[in-house]
């Protein structure tokens, strides 16, 4: 009871320094010439890697790896968290499709999920509140889409979507398309970075103003807003590989 | 009615009444708005960037008020849908709301020049 106290005490009294804008990070980027938000993204790829390594090593160590274990263990949480990703996609995409693109949807989701998590702990900086970080993954999301696109529908059958459904008014909807693609990732980067920046500056605005118990509620609501964005950004990822290898089954329309 | 007609009576009478009264001299070979007053380039960039997410606030509180009223009713109607109807919901509102975030954006790049 007396260790939670003290935890808690000791989470709030470091609210209050990181409001002085004081990282722990900092110290290491200004003594290797890196930026911050460089430094912290490392870290999660490092995070990530060592724990999809725990759970590689647990799963080949148990006998049957289809049996979940009893209660909570480590396996259960990943899995728990590969399966709300997996039914996600499965909803959005439909059942084929999801396999395919299931790896990089899960790994965007997670990388942003923790990236933004990251800025809850006093004493770190999300790296998604930096442009730089945000725009990167826009880009890469506007690649991959468009690669897929083209490698299902081939160059040509890729271009023919942005015509619009009719011919005659091609020459109306083929700039409004372009420029609806163009604006995507650009977009994407600065929803989640401008949620990132604003969130993070009211959490120590707010920390450095009020007493010490007070800061939780904007923890709590620091809790929704990252998992919300790191959702609403894997959320449209999907939408755009999915309206981008759209088949039009013609054969439909004698079904009637 | 005679309520509303009082009350913007009485708000044009301060407005009028609060102005400032100081000598709007012509701008001088265009370098600050009014010459002889206390106001600078440096008050509009300050207005244009409190201005510009205010009407962003608003706006975005209207769209998303009517975002969530609708999908609240629709799980009041049938809450065995409430799972199907809470996605869609969530995407309605993240999507408004990034254009409250870039007017929020504009607001800070407009900040340094204050």
């Amino acid at each position: 009871m007396f260790k939670a106290l003290f935890a808690l005490l000791s989470v709030l009294f470091s609210l209050s320094a990181s409001a002085s804008g004081f990282t722990f990070l900092s110290k290491v980027s200004n003594a290797i010439h890196t930026e911050e938000h460089v430094l912290t993204f490392t870290l999660i790829a490092g995070l990530l890697i060592v724990v999809g390594m725990i759970y590689r090593s647990q799963l080949a160590s148990v006998g049957n790896a289809i049996i979940p274990d009893k209660g909570v263990s480590f396996r259960n949480i990943v899995e728990a968290f590969g399966e709300f990703i997996y039914n996600l996609c499965r909803s959005t995409m439909g059942e084929k499709e999801a396999k395919k693109y299931f790896g990089c949807i899960a790994t965007l989701f997670t990388f942003i999920f923790i990236s933004n998590l990251i800025g809850l702990i006093p004493g770190f900086l999300p790296p998604t509140d930096n442009i730089n970080t945000t725009l990167a993954l826009g880009v890469f999301v506007f690649i991959y889409y468009n690669f897929h696109g083209i490698k299902e529908q081939g160059l040509v059958g890729h271009i023919k979507h942005f015509m619009g459904p009719v011919w005659y008014l091609a020459f109306l909807i083929f700039p409004i398309e372009l420029i609806s693609h163009a604006v995507r990732p650009v977009s994407l980067a600065l929803r989640l970075r401008g949620n990132m920046f604003g969130d993070h500056l009211v959490l120590s605005i707010f920390s450095g103003m009020l007493p010490y118990v007070v800061p939780i509620a904007f923890l709590v609501l620091g809790l929704f807003v990252c998992f919300i964005q790191a959702f609403v950004f894997s959320l449209l990822t999907m939408v755009y590989i999915s309206l981008a290898t759209a088949h039009h089954d013609h054969d439909e329309h004698e079904a009637h | 009615m005679l309520k509303l007609m009082t009350a913007l009576v009485t708000f044009v009478i301060a407005a009028i009444a609060f102005a400032d009264e100081t000598g709007t001299v012509a701008a001088t070979a265009g370098n600050v708005i009014h010459s002889a007053s206390n106001y600078t380039d440096k008050t509009m960039f300050a207005m244009a960037a409190a201005g510009a997410i205010t009407f962003a606030a608003i706006g975005g509180a209207i769209a998303q008020g009517k975002a969530a009223s609708v999908a609240l009713e629709g799980i009041a109607r049938n809450p065995a849908a409430s799972d199907k109807l809470f996605t869609p919901m969530i995407i309605a509102l993240a999507l408004i709301e990034s254009l409250v975030i870039y007017a929020f954006v504009i607001a800070f790049l407009i900040k340094p020049t204050v």
